[in-house]
């Protein structure tokens, strides 16, 4: 029963991933990219780790593929087209290639590396009160430098995309 | 339960799918796509290794807390960075922006 959870789950990370990359359209894209990070959240499930799933799908769906989205309708053109690229790019095979031979390699390494088959519990859940103590006391500097570094990302979005007067009016829109 | 294995093979996968987008791709949004796609492969690895060592390590779950709050804010950056370049140029293929090509 798990085993075909699995396996539909890594079925659409891996099928929504490849149409998130591929899709004509940007915005099917990125629907496709929701989707992928939904399996993963699923994937976590499947590990036992059902706060990260949740934290996956609230900050991942629920913000980032918002913001994507809504930054792919700022940048259409005023003719609705999305832009998008012309041509197929020649770089499409070499870069299967190149992705194929990495893939196959860290696998491998991964899988050499690795502990196999260790003997784990079935069903085990991440404990969620020794999480947030972890968070709160041997990770707390960690969370403190998340928060400054979310801070300094708000102020730093704001003044990259804030559009100056005497900019806007030097005609740099072209 | 599945081995170990089978979740090291997704995530493989996915870095593999990740890295034929960041090679490939020229539009800069698919190239966010990508580096999602990648970070999202170690996540997946994180959580796998925590799951399956005896016993269970929690410092995996705690990276993985991390590593999605900081994946958001480098797409926030980068969202903001596909905008102005799209103001400054009128497009986001990442062929045409080489203007600091020497």
């Amino acid at each position: 029963m798990p085993d075909l959870a699995f396996l539909a789950l890594s079925g659409l990370v891996i099928i929504s991933a490849i149409f998130a990359l591929e899709a004509k359209e940007l915005i099917y894209g990125a629907v496709g990219l929701a989707f992928s990070l939904i399996g993963v959240a699923g994937v976590f499930v499947l590990l036992g780790a059902e706060y990260l799933a949740m934290f996956q799908v609230s900050v991942y769906v629920g913000a980032v593929v918002v913001l994507i989205l809504f930054t792919i309708m700022l940048v259409r053109r005023e003719s609705g087209r999305i832009v998008e690229e012309e041509e197929p790019c020649r770089l499409g095979r070499a870069g299967m290639l190149i992705a194929g031979l990495v893939a196959v390699a860290v696998a491998e390494a991964m899988l050499i590396l690795a502990p196999l088959s260790p003997e784990t519990p079935e069903f085990y859940q991440a404990p969620l009160r020794e999480l947030g103590r972890s968070l709160a006391t041997s990770y707390s500097v960690a969370l403190v430098i998340l928060g400054l570094l979310i801070g300094a990302t708000v102020v730093g979005g704001l003044t990259l995309a804030k559009i100056d007067r005497e900019e806007k009016a030097d005609g740099t829109a072209q | 339960m599945e081995p170990l294995s089978s979740y090291l093979v997704l995530s493989a996968v996915l870095l593999g799918i990740g890295i034929y987008g960041l090679v490939s791709k020229r539009n800069a949004m698919r190239l966010l796509f990508s580096v999602e796609f990648i970070v999202n492969a170690a996540n997946i690895n994180f959580v796998a290794f925590a799951r399956y060592s005896n016993p269970p390590i929690l410092s995996g779950w705690n990276i993985v807390f991390y590593s999605v709050a900081a994946a958001a804010m480098e797409a926030t950056v980068g969202l903001a960075l596909i905008l102005v370049a799209f103001r400054l140029n009128g497009t986001i293929d990442v062929r045409k922006l080489n203007r600091l090509k020497g």
